[in-house]
């Protein structure tokens, strides 16, 4: 586009001057690159590789790295039953965070974008505020609103249920995973609706308004008109979502360490758990990288999606 | 415009690279003074101090030394060490619970070998048992200053309520005393599982008293395992135990400072299983900040009737601290310091409330509960520290999370055994 | 797209008491565990344990006075500032800069490093930790505040350069010629055009970046060892360690500690629809 450009505007003419404004841009590129090149490369890139050592080894973490052992890590991996089982809850994330976070948010989303009037703009701020809280404070709230003896919701059911015995539900392994999904929702649906917010602001009313007088109903409309212009965002969302979802750790972690008894036990709870606190770290490291592989082919899959429907 | 551009850049860089260096350059010092990295986990307003004044009295008559102090609570504490051991730069004394977890450190060659210093030069002598727990193949690392046991705290008056004047003193007599609380309304045991430390405890005393030092050392370095006759039957006590129902609600999420301790300091449960430390942290849960007082009392862990191991048999474990491999002999020398009996005296009286390791130094202990305990560990002809620090982490992870699923009645006893024989049978080396 | 304002007064319809009640329903599930975590700081402990849903009586402000007085709340709060300010400036600064240059330059590597930033999304902090250490250990960069701005900014480049990116190429080519006819090149188009167009996407990333570095609780924690230098979640830490069951004292250093994120952000709030939108949406 720029090239277009400049061919156009010409750069005073003489094809040499285009030359060398072109390599002095060339340059001027990789210079503005090159802090965040090097960041990158540094402290993410870096630590990856050096990971993908650790994986093949058997190796505590203490003193020099030692004990090769070529791909035992990834075959303990795949014979543990616990590691299909937080595997299966990250599938139980992205499921439960596709089919009912992401459309409560959209949902919420179409209710607070048509305005900027001071209600919708209050309810459009509470609604990303947990976003904005830390995972241990969240974390820290709804331990305390689950407590089995002085909690928010042990008080509800004295009250209103006071046959039931209510036992706390992070205590329960059958309740556990269903109580932190939903702080999970509670925790991210902003960032999904305010991306939505987003791209339902894009949207020219005028195409809205079009097809109204066509006769479509207000469900045609949203179906022909609206979704198409959300294509973006619900793009960008659900990658979002999946990734985020394959890596959730910090609240199930603050919530009870992925137990009971591994009910909530998700991936990187697993990995944290059997590399790191068991002190097993080419162990762990083979974990992560299994996570990465993971990560990498759901990107993968992604981007030939959105390109194909470029095309 | 690009120019400033480039200035902008350039001064960018300058203050960077300033604070880098001033930064790094604080750590360095310019005088001569050696300094020594104490790293602890007494986080706590009322704990914190008592290190800093021993420090501070040690550093005037070593004007030569300077000791930084890095304290970070229990669970960061653990976290960080992980990690810093794990690059190879040890602190230079530092807070370790001995046993296996220190053990893979030695073996690492991250630990520096004291065995000659306090057999020769020491100014103060530590049982036998205790001193054990520090060492690995026959050296020492690091010296304990308190050790305790573990064993049943209980509410006098909430036990009186049901007969029992005196506590139970065997397995039977305990299940029937759990029975008759639980009748009455009193919440029997106080367990937070979720940290799932505490209720390890547990399994590992019934099979303590059902094989004793025997059928341990036939697992660990004999030719049987962890699924022996005396750890399943554990299990399988331990699931009447859990059949009675004692314990209070949401257990299987409680903590042990939050719920546990608490609930034994405000008086709503009758019963802990817990080391020596119990009496502090009940205090510092409780609402009333008082506790219980002088309804506590302190039983050894009841007698299982037909099982091998004797009444005397002590499962608990103390804190001490181990010396990195980089240390300055300054960092030995504090060590021997705070091993002295004048200043184990010291942290006995004061708000830590130690059981002292140094013999001689117990004469200051006031607490009749804590004396107790003192007696039982120098009488403990089998003294096990407890299996989550004595056995390889990642087997001490399996023990803990096996346990939990003999309380969430996910695993059964036969499971439960076969999941730390085959971590154990991996790990060890 | 501006909306005309029609205030009419009518009859609110079925229809539009269903939105409000459903939107009230969902703005009480996000209030009421704050406002509880709030007033529970307020009480006593026994009152928290007895009546954790009633208003404070008596009314404790002792808590929330004694976090200030007696802890070492201000010299967290001071050090998770610093912490915070650095990050920001140096990660919208990096990342407008890379996003600049992925959107306006035609360079025929251009896809491929955005690809290449673009991997970083998908390796979490929490799975780098031990690489991470070793490598602050070999440039000395432990226990200072540097060890913890520049990991924790090259992990948020990733999004924000994708946000930039998406801002800045929505820049009608017409300002760039025009600022060229002028004599400007490149740069002089991104420090008066570009910087200054980009408001938005500068707020939504530095909300992202100050958020994101506040609640940071792993990386300071591996990185620094002199408790002078500790942040607020590390304290914060320390701080349940320390009073275990004393939930309303627990919840008062929590919330306090989450005032600075929320100001912030309340301040900034307005930016953020268009800065993703513009960014991260249309991209």
């Amino acid at each position: 586009m720029d090239g277009k450009v400049s061919a156009i505007v010409g750069n005073n003419g003489s094809p040499g001057k285009k030359v060398q404004a072109k390599s002095h841009d060339k340059a001027l590129f990789y210079a503005l690159l090159l802090p965040a090149f090097l960041l990158v490369t540094l402290f993410i890139i870096w630590p990856v590789v050096n990971t993908v050592f650790y994986s093949f080894y058997d190796w505590n973490g203490f003193g020099p790295l030692k004990n090769f052992v070529g791909l035992k890590n990834l075959r303990t991996l795949f014979r543990d039953p616990l590691f299909w089982n937080a595997l299966r809850n990250n599938g139980i994330v992205i499921l439960f965070s596709v089919c009912v976070q992401l459309p409560i948010a959209f949902l919420l989303a179409l209710l607070v974008s048509k305005s900027s009037s001071r209600p919708t703009i209050f309810f459009r701020t509470v609604f990303f505020l947990p976003y904005i809280l830390s995972e241990i404070i969240t974390g820290v709230i709804w331990r305390f609103i689950y407590h089995p003896q002085f909690g928010l919701l042990q008080q509800i059911f004295a009250k209103f249920a006071p046959d039931y015995s209510y036992t706390g539900f992070l205590a329960d392994p059958k309740t556990v995973f269903v109580s932190i999904l939903f702080v999970i929702f509670w925790k991210y649906f902003g960032f999904h609706m305010i991306l939505y917010v987003a791209g339902l602001q894009g949207i020219p009313p005028e195409y809205h308004e079009a097809a109204l007088i066509d006769g479509a109903n207000p469900v045609q409309a949203f179906i022909y008109v609206t979704l198409p212009f959300m294509k973006n965002a619900i793009q960008m969302s659900l990658f979002f979502c999946i990734i985020g979802s394959l890596q959730v750790f910090d609240v199930i972690w603050s919530m009870g360490q992925g137990g009971p008894v591994h009910a909530a036990e998700t991936a990187v709870v697993y990995l944290y758990k059997f590399g790191i606190k068991s002190s097993k770290m080419g162990f762990g490291s083979m974990v992560a990288i299994v996570i990465f592989v993971i990560c990498l082919l759901f990107n993968v899959l992604y981007q030939r999606v959105i390109n194909r429907e470029e095309k | 415009m690009n120019m400033r551009k480039g200035i902008v850049g350039i001064v960018a860089i300058l203050m960077v690279v300033s604070l880098m260096v001033s930064c790094s350059g604080k750590t360095k010092s310019e005088n001569s003074k050696v300094t020594v990295n104490f790293w602890h986990l007494d986080s706590n307003d009322l704990h914190y101090p008592e290190w800093e004044k021993i420090a501070a009295k040690f550093m005037e008559t070593h004007p030569n030394v300077d000791i930084k102090i890095t304290v970070l609570e229990n669970e960061a504490y653990k976290s960080k060490l992980a990690t810093v051991m794990q690059s190879g730069n040890p602190p230079d004394i530092f807070r370790s619970w001995g046993g296996g977890v220190m053990n893979s450190y030695a073996e690492s060659g991250l630990l520096k070998d004291i065995t000659n210093e306090y057999k020769n030069k020491w100014d103060s002598k530590i049982g036998e048992g205790a001193v054990g727990v520090y060492s690995y193949k026959g050296k020492i690392y690091g010296l304990p200053y308190t050790m305790g046991g573990v064993g049943i705290w209980y509410n006098k008056e909430l036990l009186a309520k049901v007969g029992y004047n005196t506590p139970p003193e065997t397995w039977n007599d305990f299940l029937d005393c759990v029975k008759k609380l639980k009748a009455a309304g009193i919440t029997p045991i106080a367990l937070g599982e979720g940290d799932k430390w505490p209720g390890h405890f547990w399994w590992v005393y019934l099979a303590v008293r059902l094989g004793g030092k025997e059928a341990f050392d036939k697992a660990t370095i004999g030719n049987g395992s962890f699924n022996d006759e005396p750890f399943v039957k554990a299990g399988e006590l331990l699931q009447e135990l859990i059949a009675l129902k004692p314990f209070q609600e949401g257990f299987l999420a409680a903590t042990y400072g939050g719920d546990q301790a608490a609930l034994m300091g405000n008086g709503k449960a009758a019963m802990e299983l817990m080391g020596q430390w119990a009496p502090a942290v009940e205090i510092g849960s409780s609402a009333d900040k008082k506790g219980i007082g002088d309804k506590l009392g302190f039983m050894s862990f009841p007698a299982v009737e037909g099982g091998k191991g004797k009444l005397t048999d002590l499962m608990g474990g103390g804190d001490g601290l181990v010396i990195g491999k980089n240390a300055p002999k300054e960092a030995v020398e504090f060590l021997k310091y705070i091993t002295s009996v004048e200043n184990e005296k010291f942290l006995t009286t004061g708000p830590l409330g130690i059981v002292p390791t140094a013999i001689g130094a117990e004469t200051a202990l006031t607490d009749p509960n804590l004396v107790a305990i003192n007696k039982a560990v120098s009488q403990a002809a089998y003294f096990q520290l407890y299996y989550d620090q004595y056995l390889p982490p990642a087997t001490g992870e399996v023990v803990k999370d096996a346990t939990q699923g003999l309380f969430a009645g996910t695993m059964g006893p036969k499971e439960v055994a076969a999941a730390v024989a085959a971590s154990y049978q991996a790990e060890k080396k | 797209m501006t909306q005309i304002k029609t205030s009419r007064r009518r009859i609110p319809s079925l229809a539009e008491w269903t939105k409000f009640a459903i939107l009230i329903l969902f703005a009480l599930v996000i209030l009421v565990p704050i406002y509880l975590a709030v007033i529970g700081g307020f009480k006593t402990i026994g009152q928290l344990n007895a009546d954790p849903v009633g208003f404070p009586k008596p009314f404790m402000a002792e808590n929330y006075a004694n976090i200030f007085l007696k802890s070492r709340f201000f010299a967290y709060f001071l050090n998770s500032s610093i912490i915070m300010v650095a990050t920001v400036a140096v990660d919208v600064t990096v990342s407008a800069m890379a996003g600049f240059a992925l959107s306006r330059f035609t360079v025929k590597t251009k896809n491929v490093i955005y690809q290449y930033f673009l991997l970083g999304l998908l390796f979490p902090m929490t799975l780098a930790i031990l690489p991470l250490y070793i490598q602050l250990r070999a440039v000395g960069l432990l226990d200072t505040f540097i060890g913890v701005i520049l990991p924790q900014t090259a992990f948020l480049l990733p999004f924000h350069i994708m946000i930039f990116r998406g801002f800045i190429k929505e820049i009608p080519t017409e300002l760039e010629d025009a600022v060229k006819i002028d004599g400007c090149g490149k740069m002089g188009f991104f420090a008066h055009v570009v910087v200054p167009l980009s408001r938005p996407a500068i707020a939504t990333v530095s909300v992202l970046a100050m958020v994101a570095s506040w609640n940071n609780f792993f990386l300071p924690l591996i990185v620094l060892d002199d408790k002078d230098k500790f942040t607020l979640p590390m304290g914060s830490m320390d701080f349940v360690g320390q009073y275990l069951a004393d939930w309303n004292v627990i919840l008062a250093f929590f919330v306090v500690s989450m005032i600075p994120a929320i100001a912030f952000y309340l301040y900034a709030q307005r930016h953020i629809v268009s800065g993703l939108a513009a960014g991260a949406v249309k991209g």
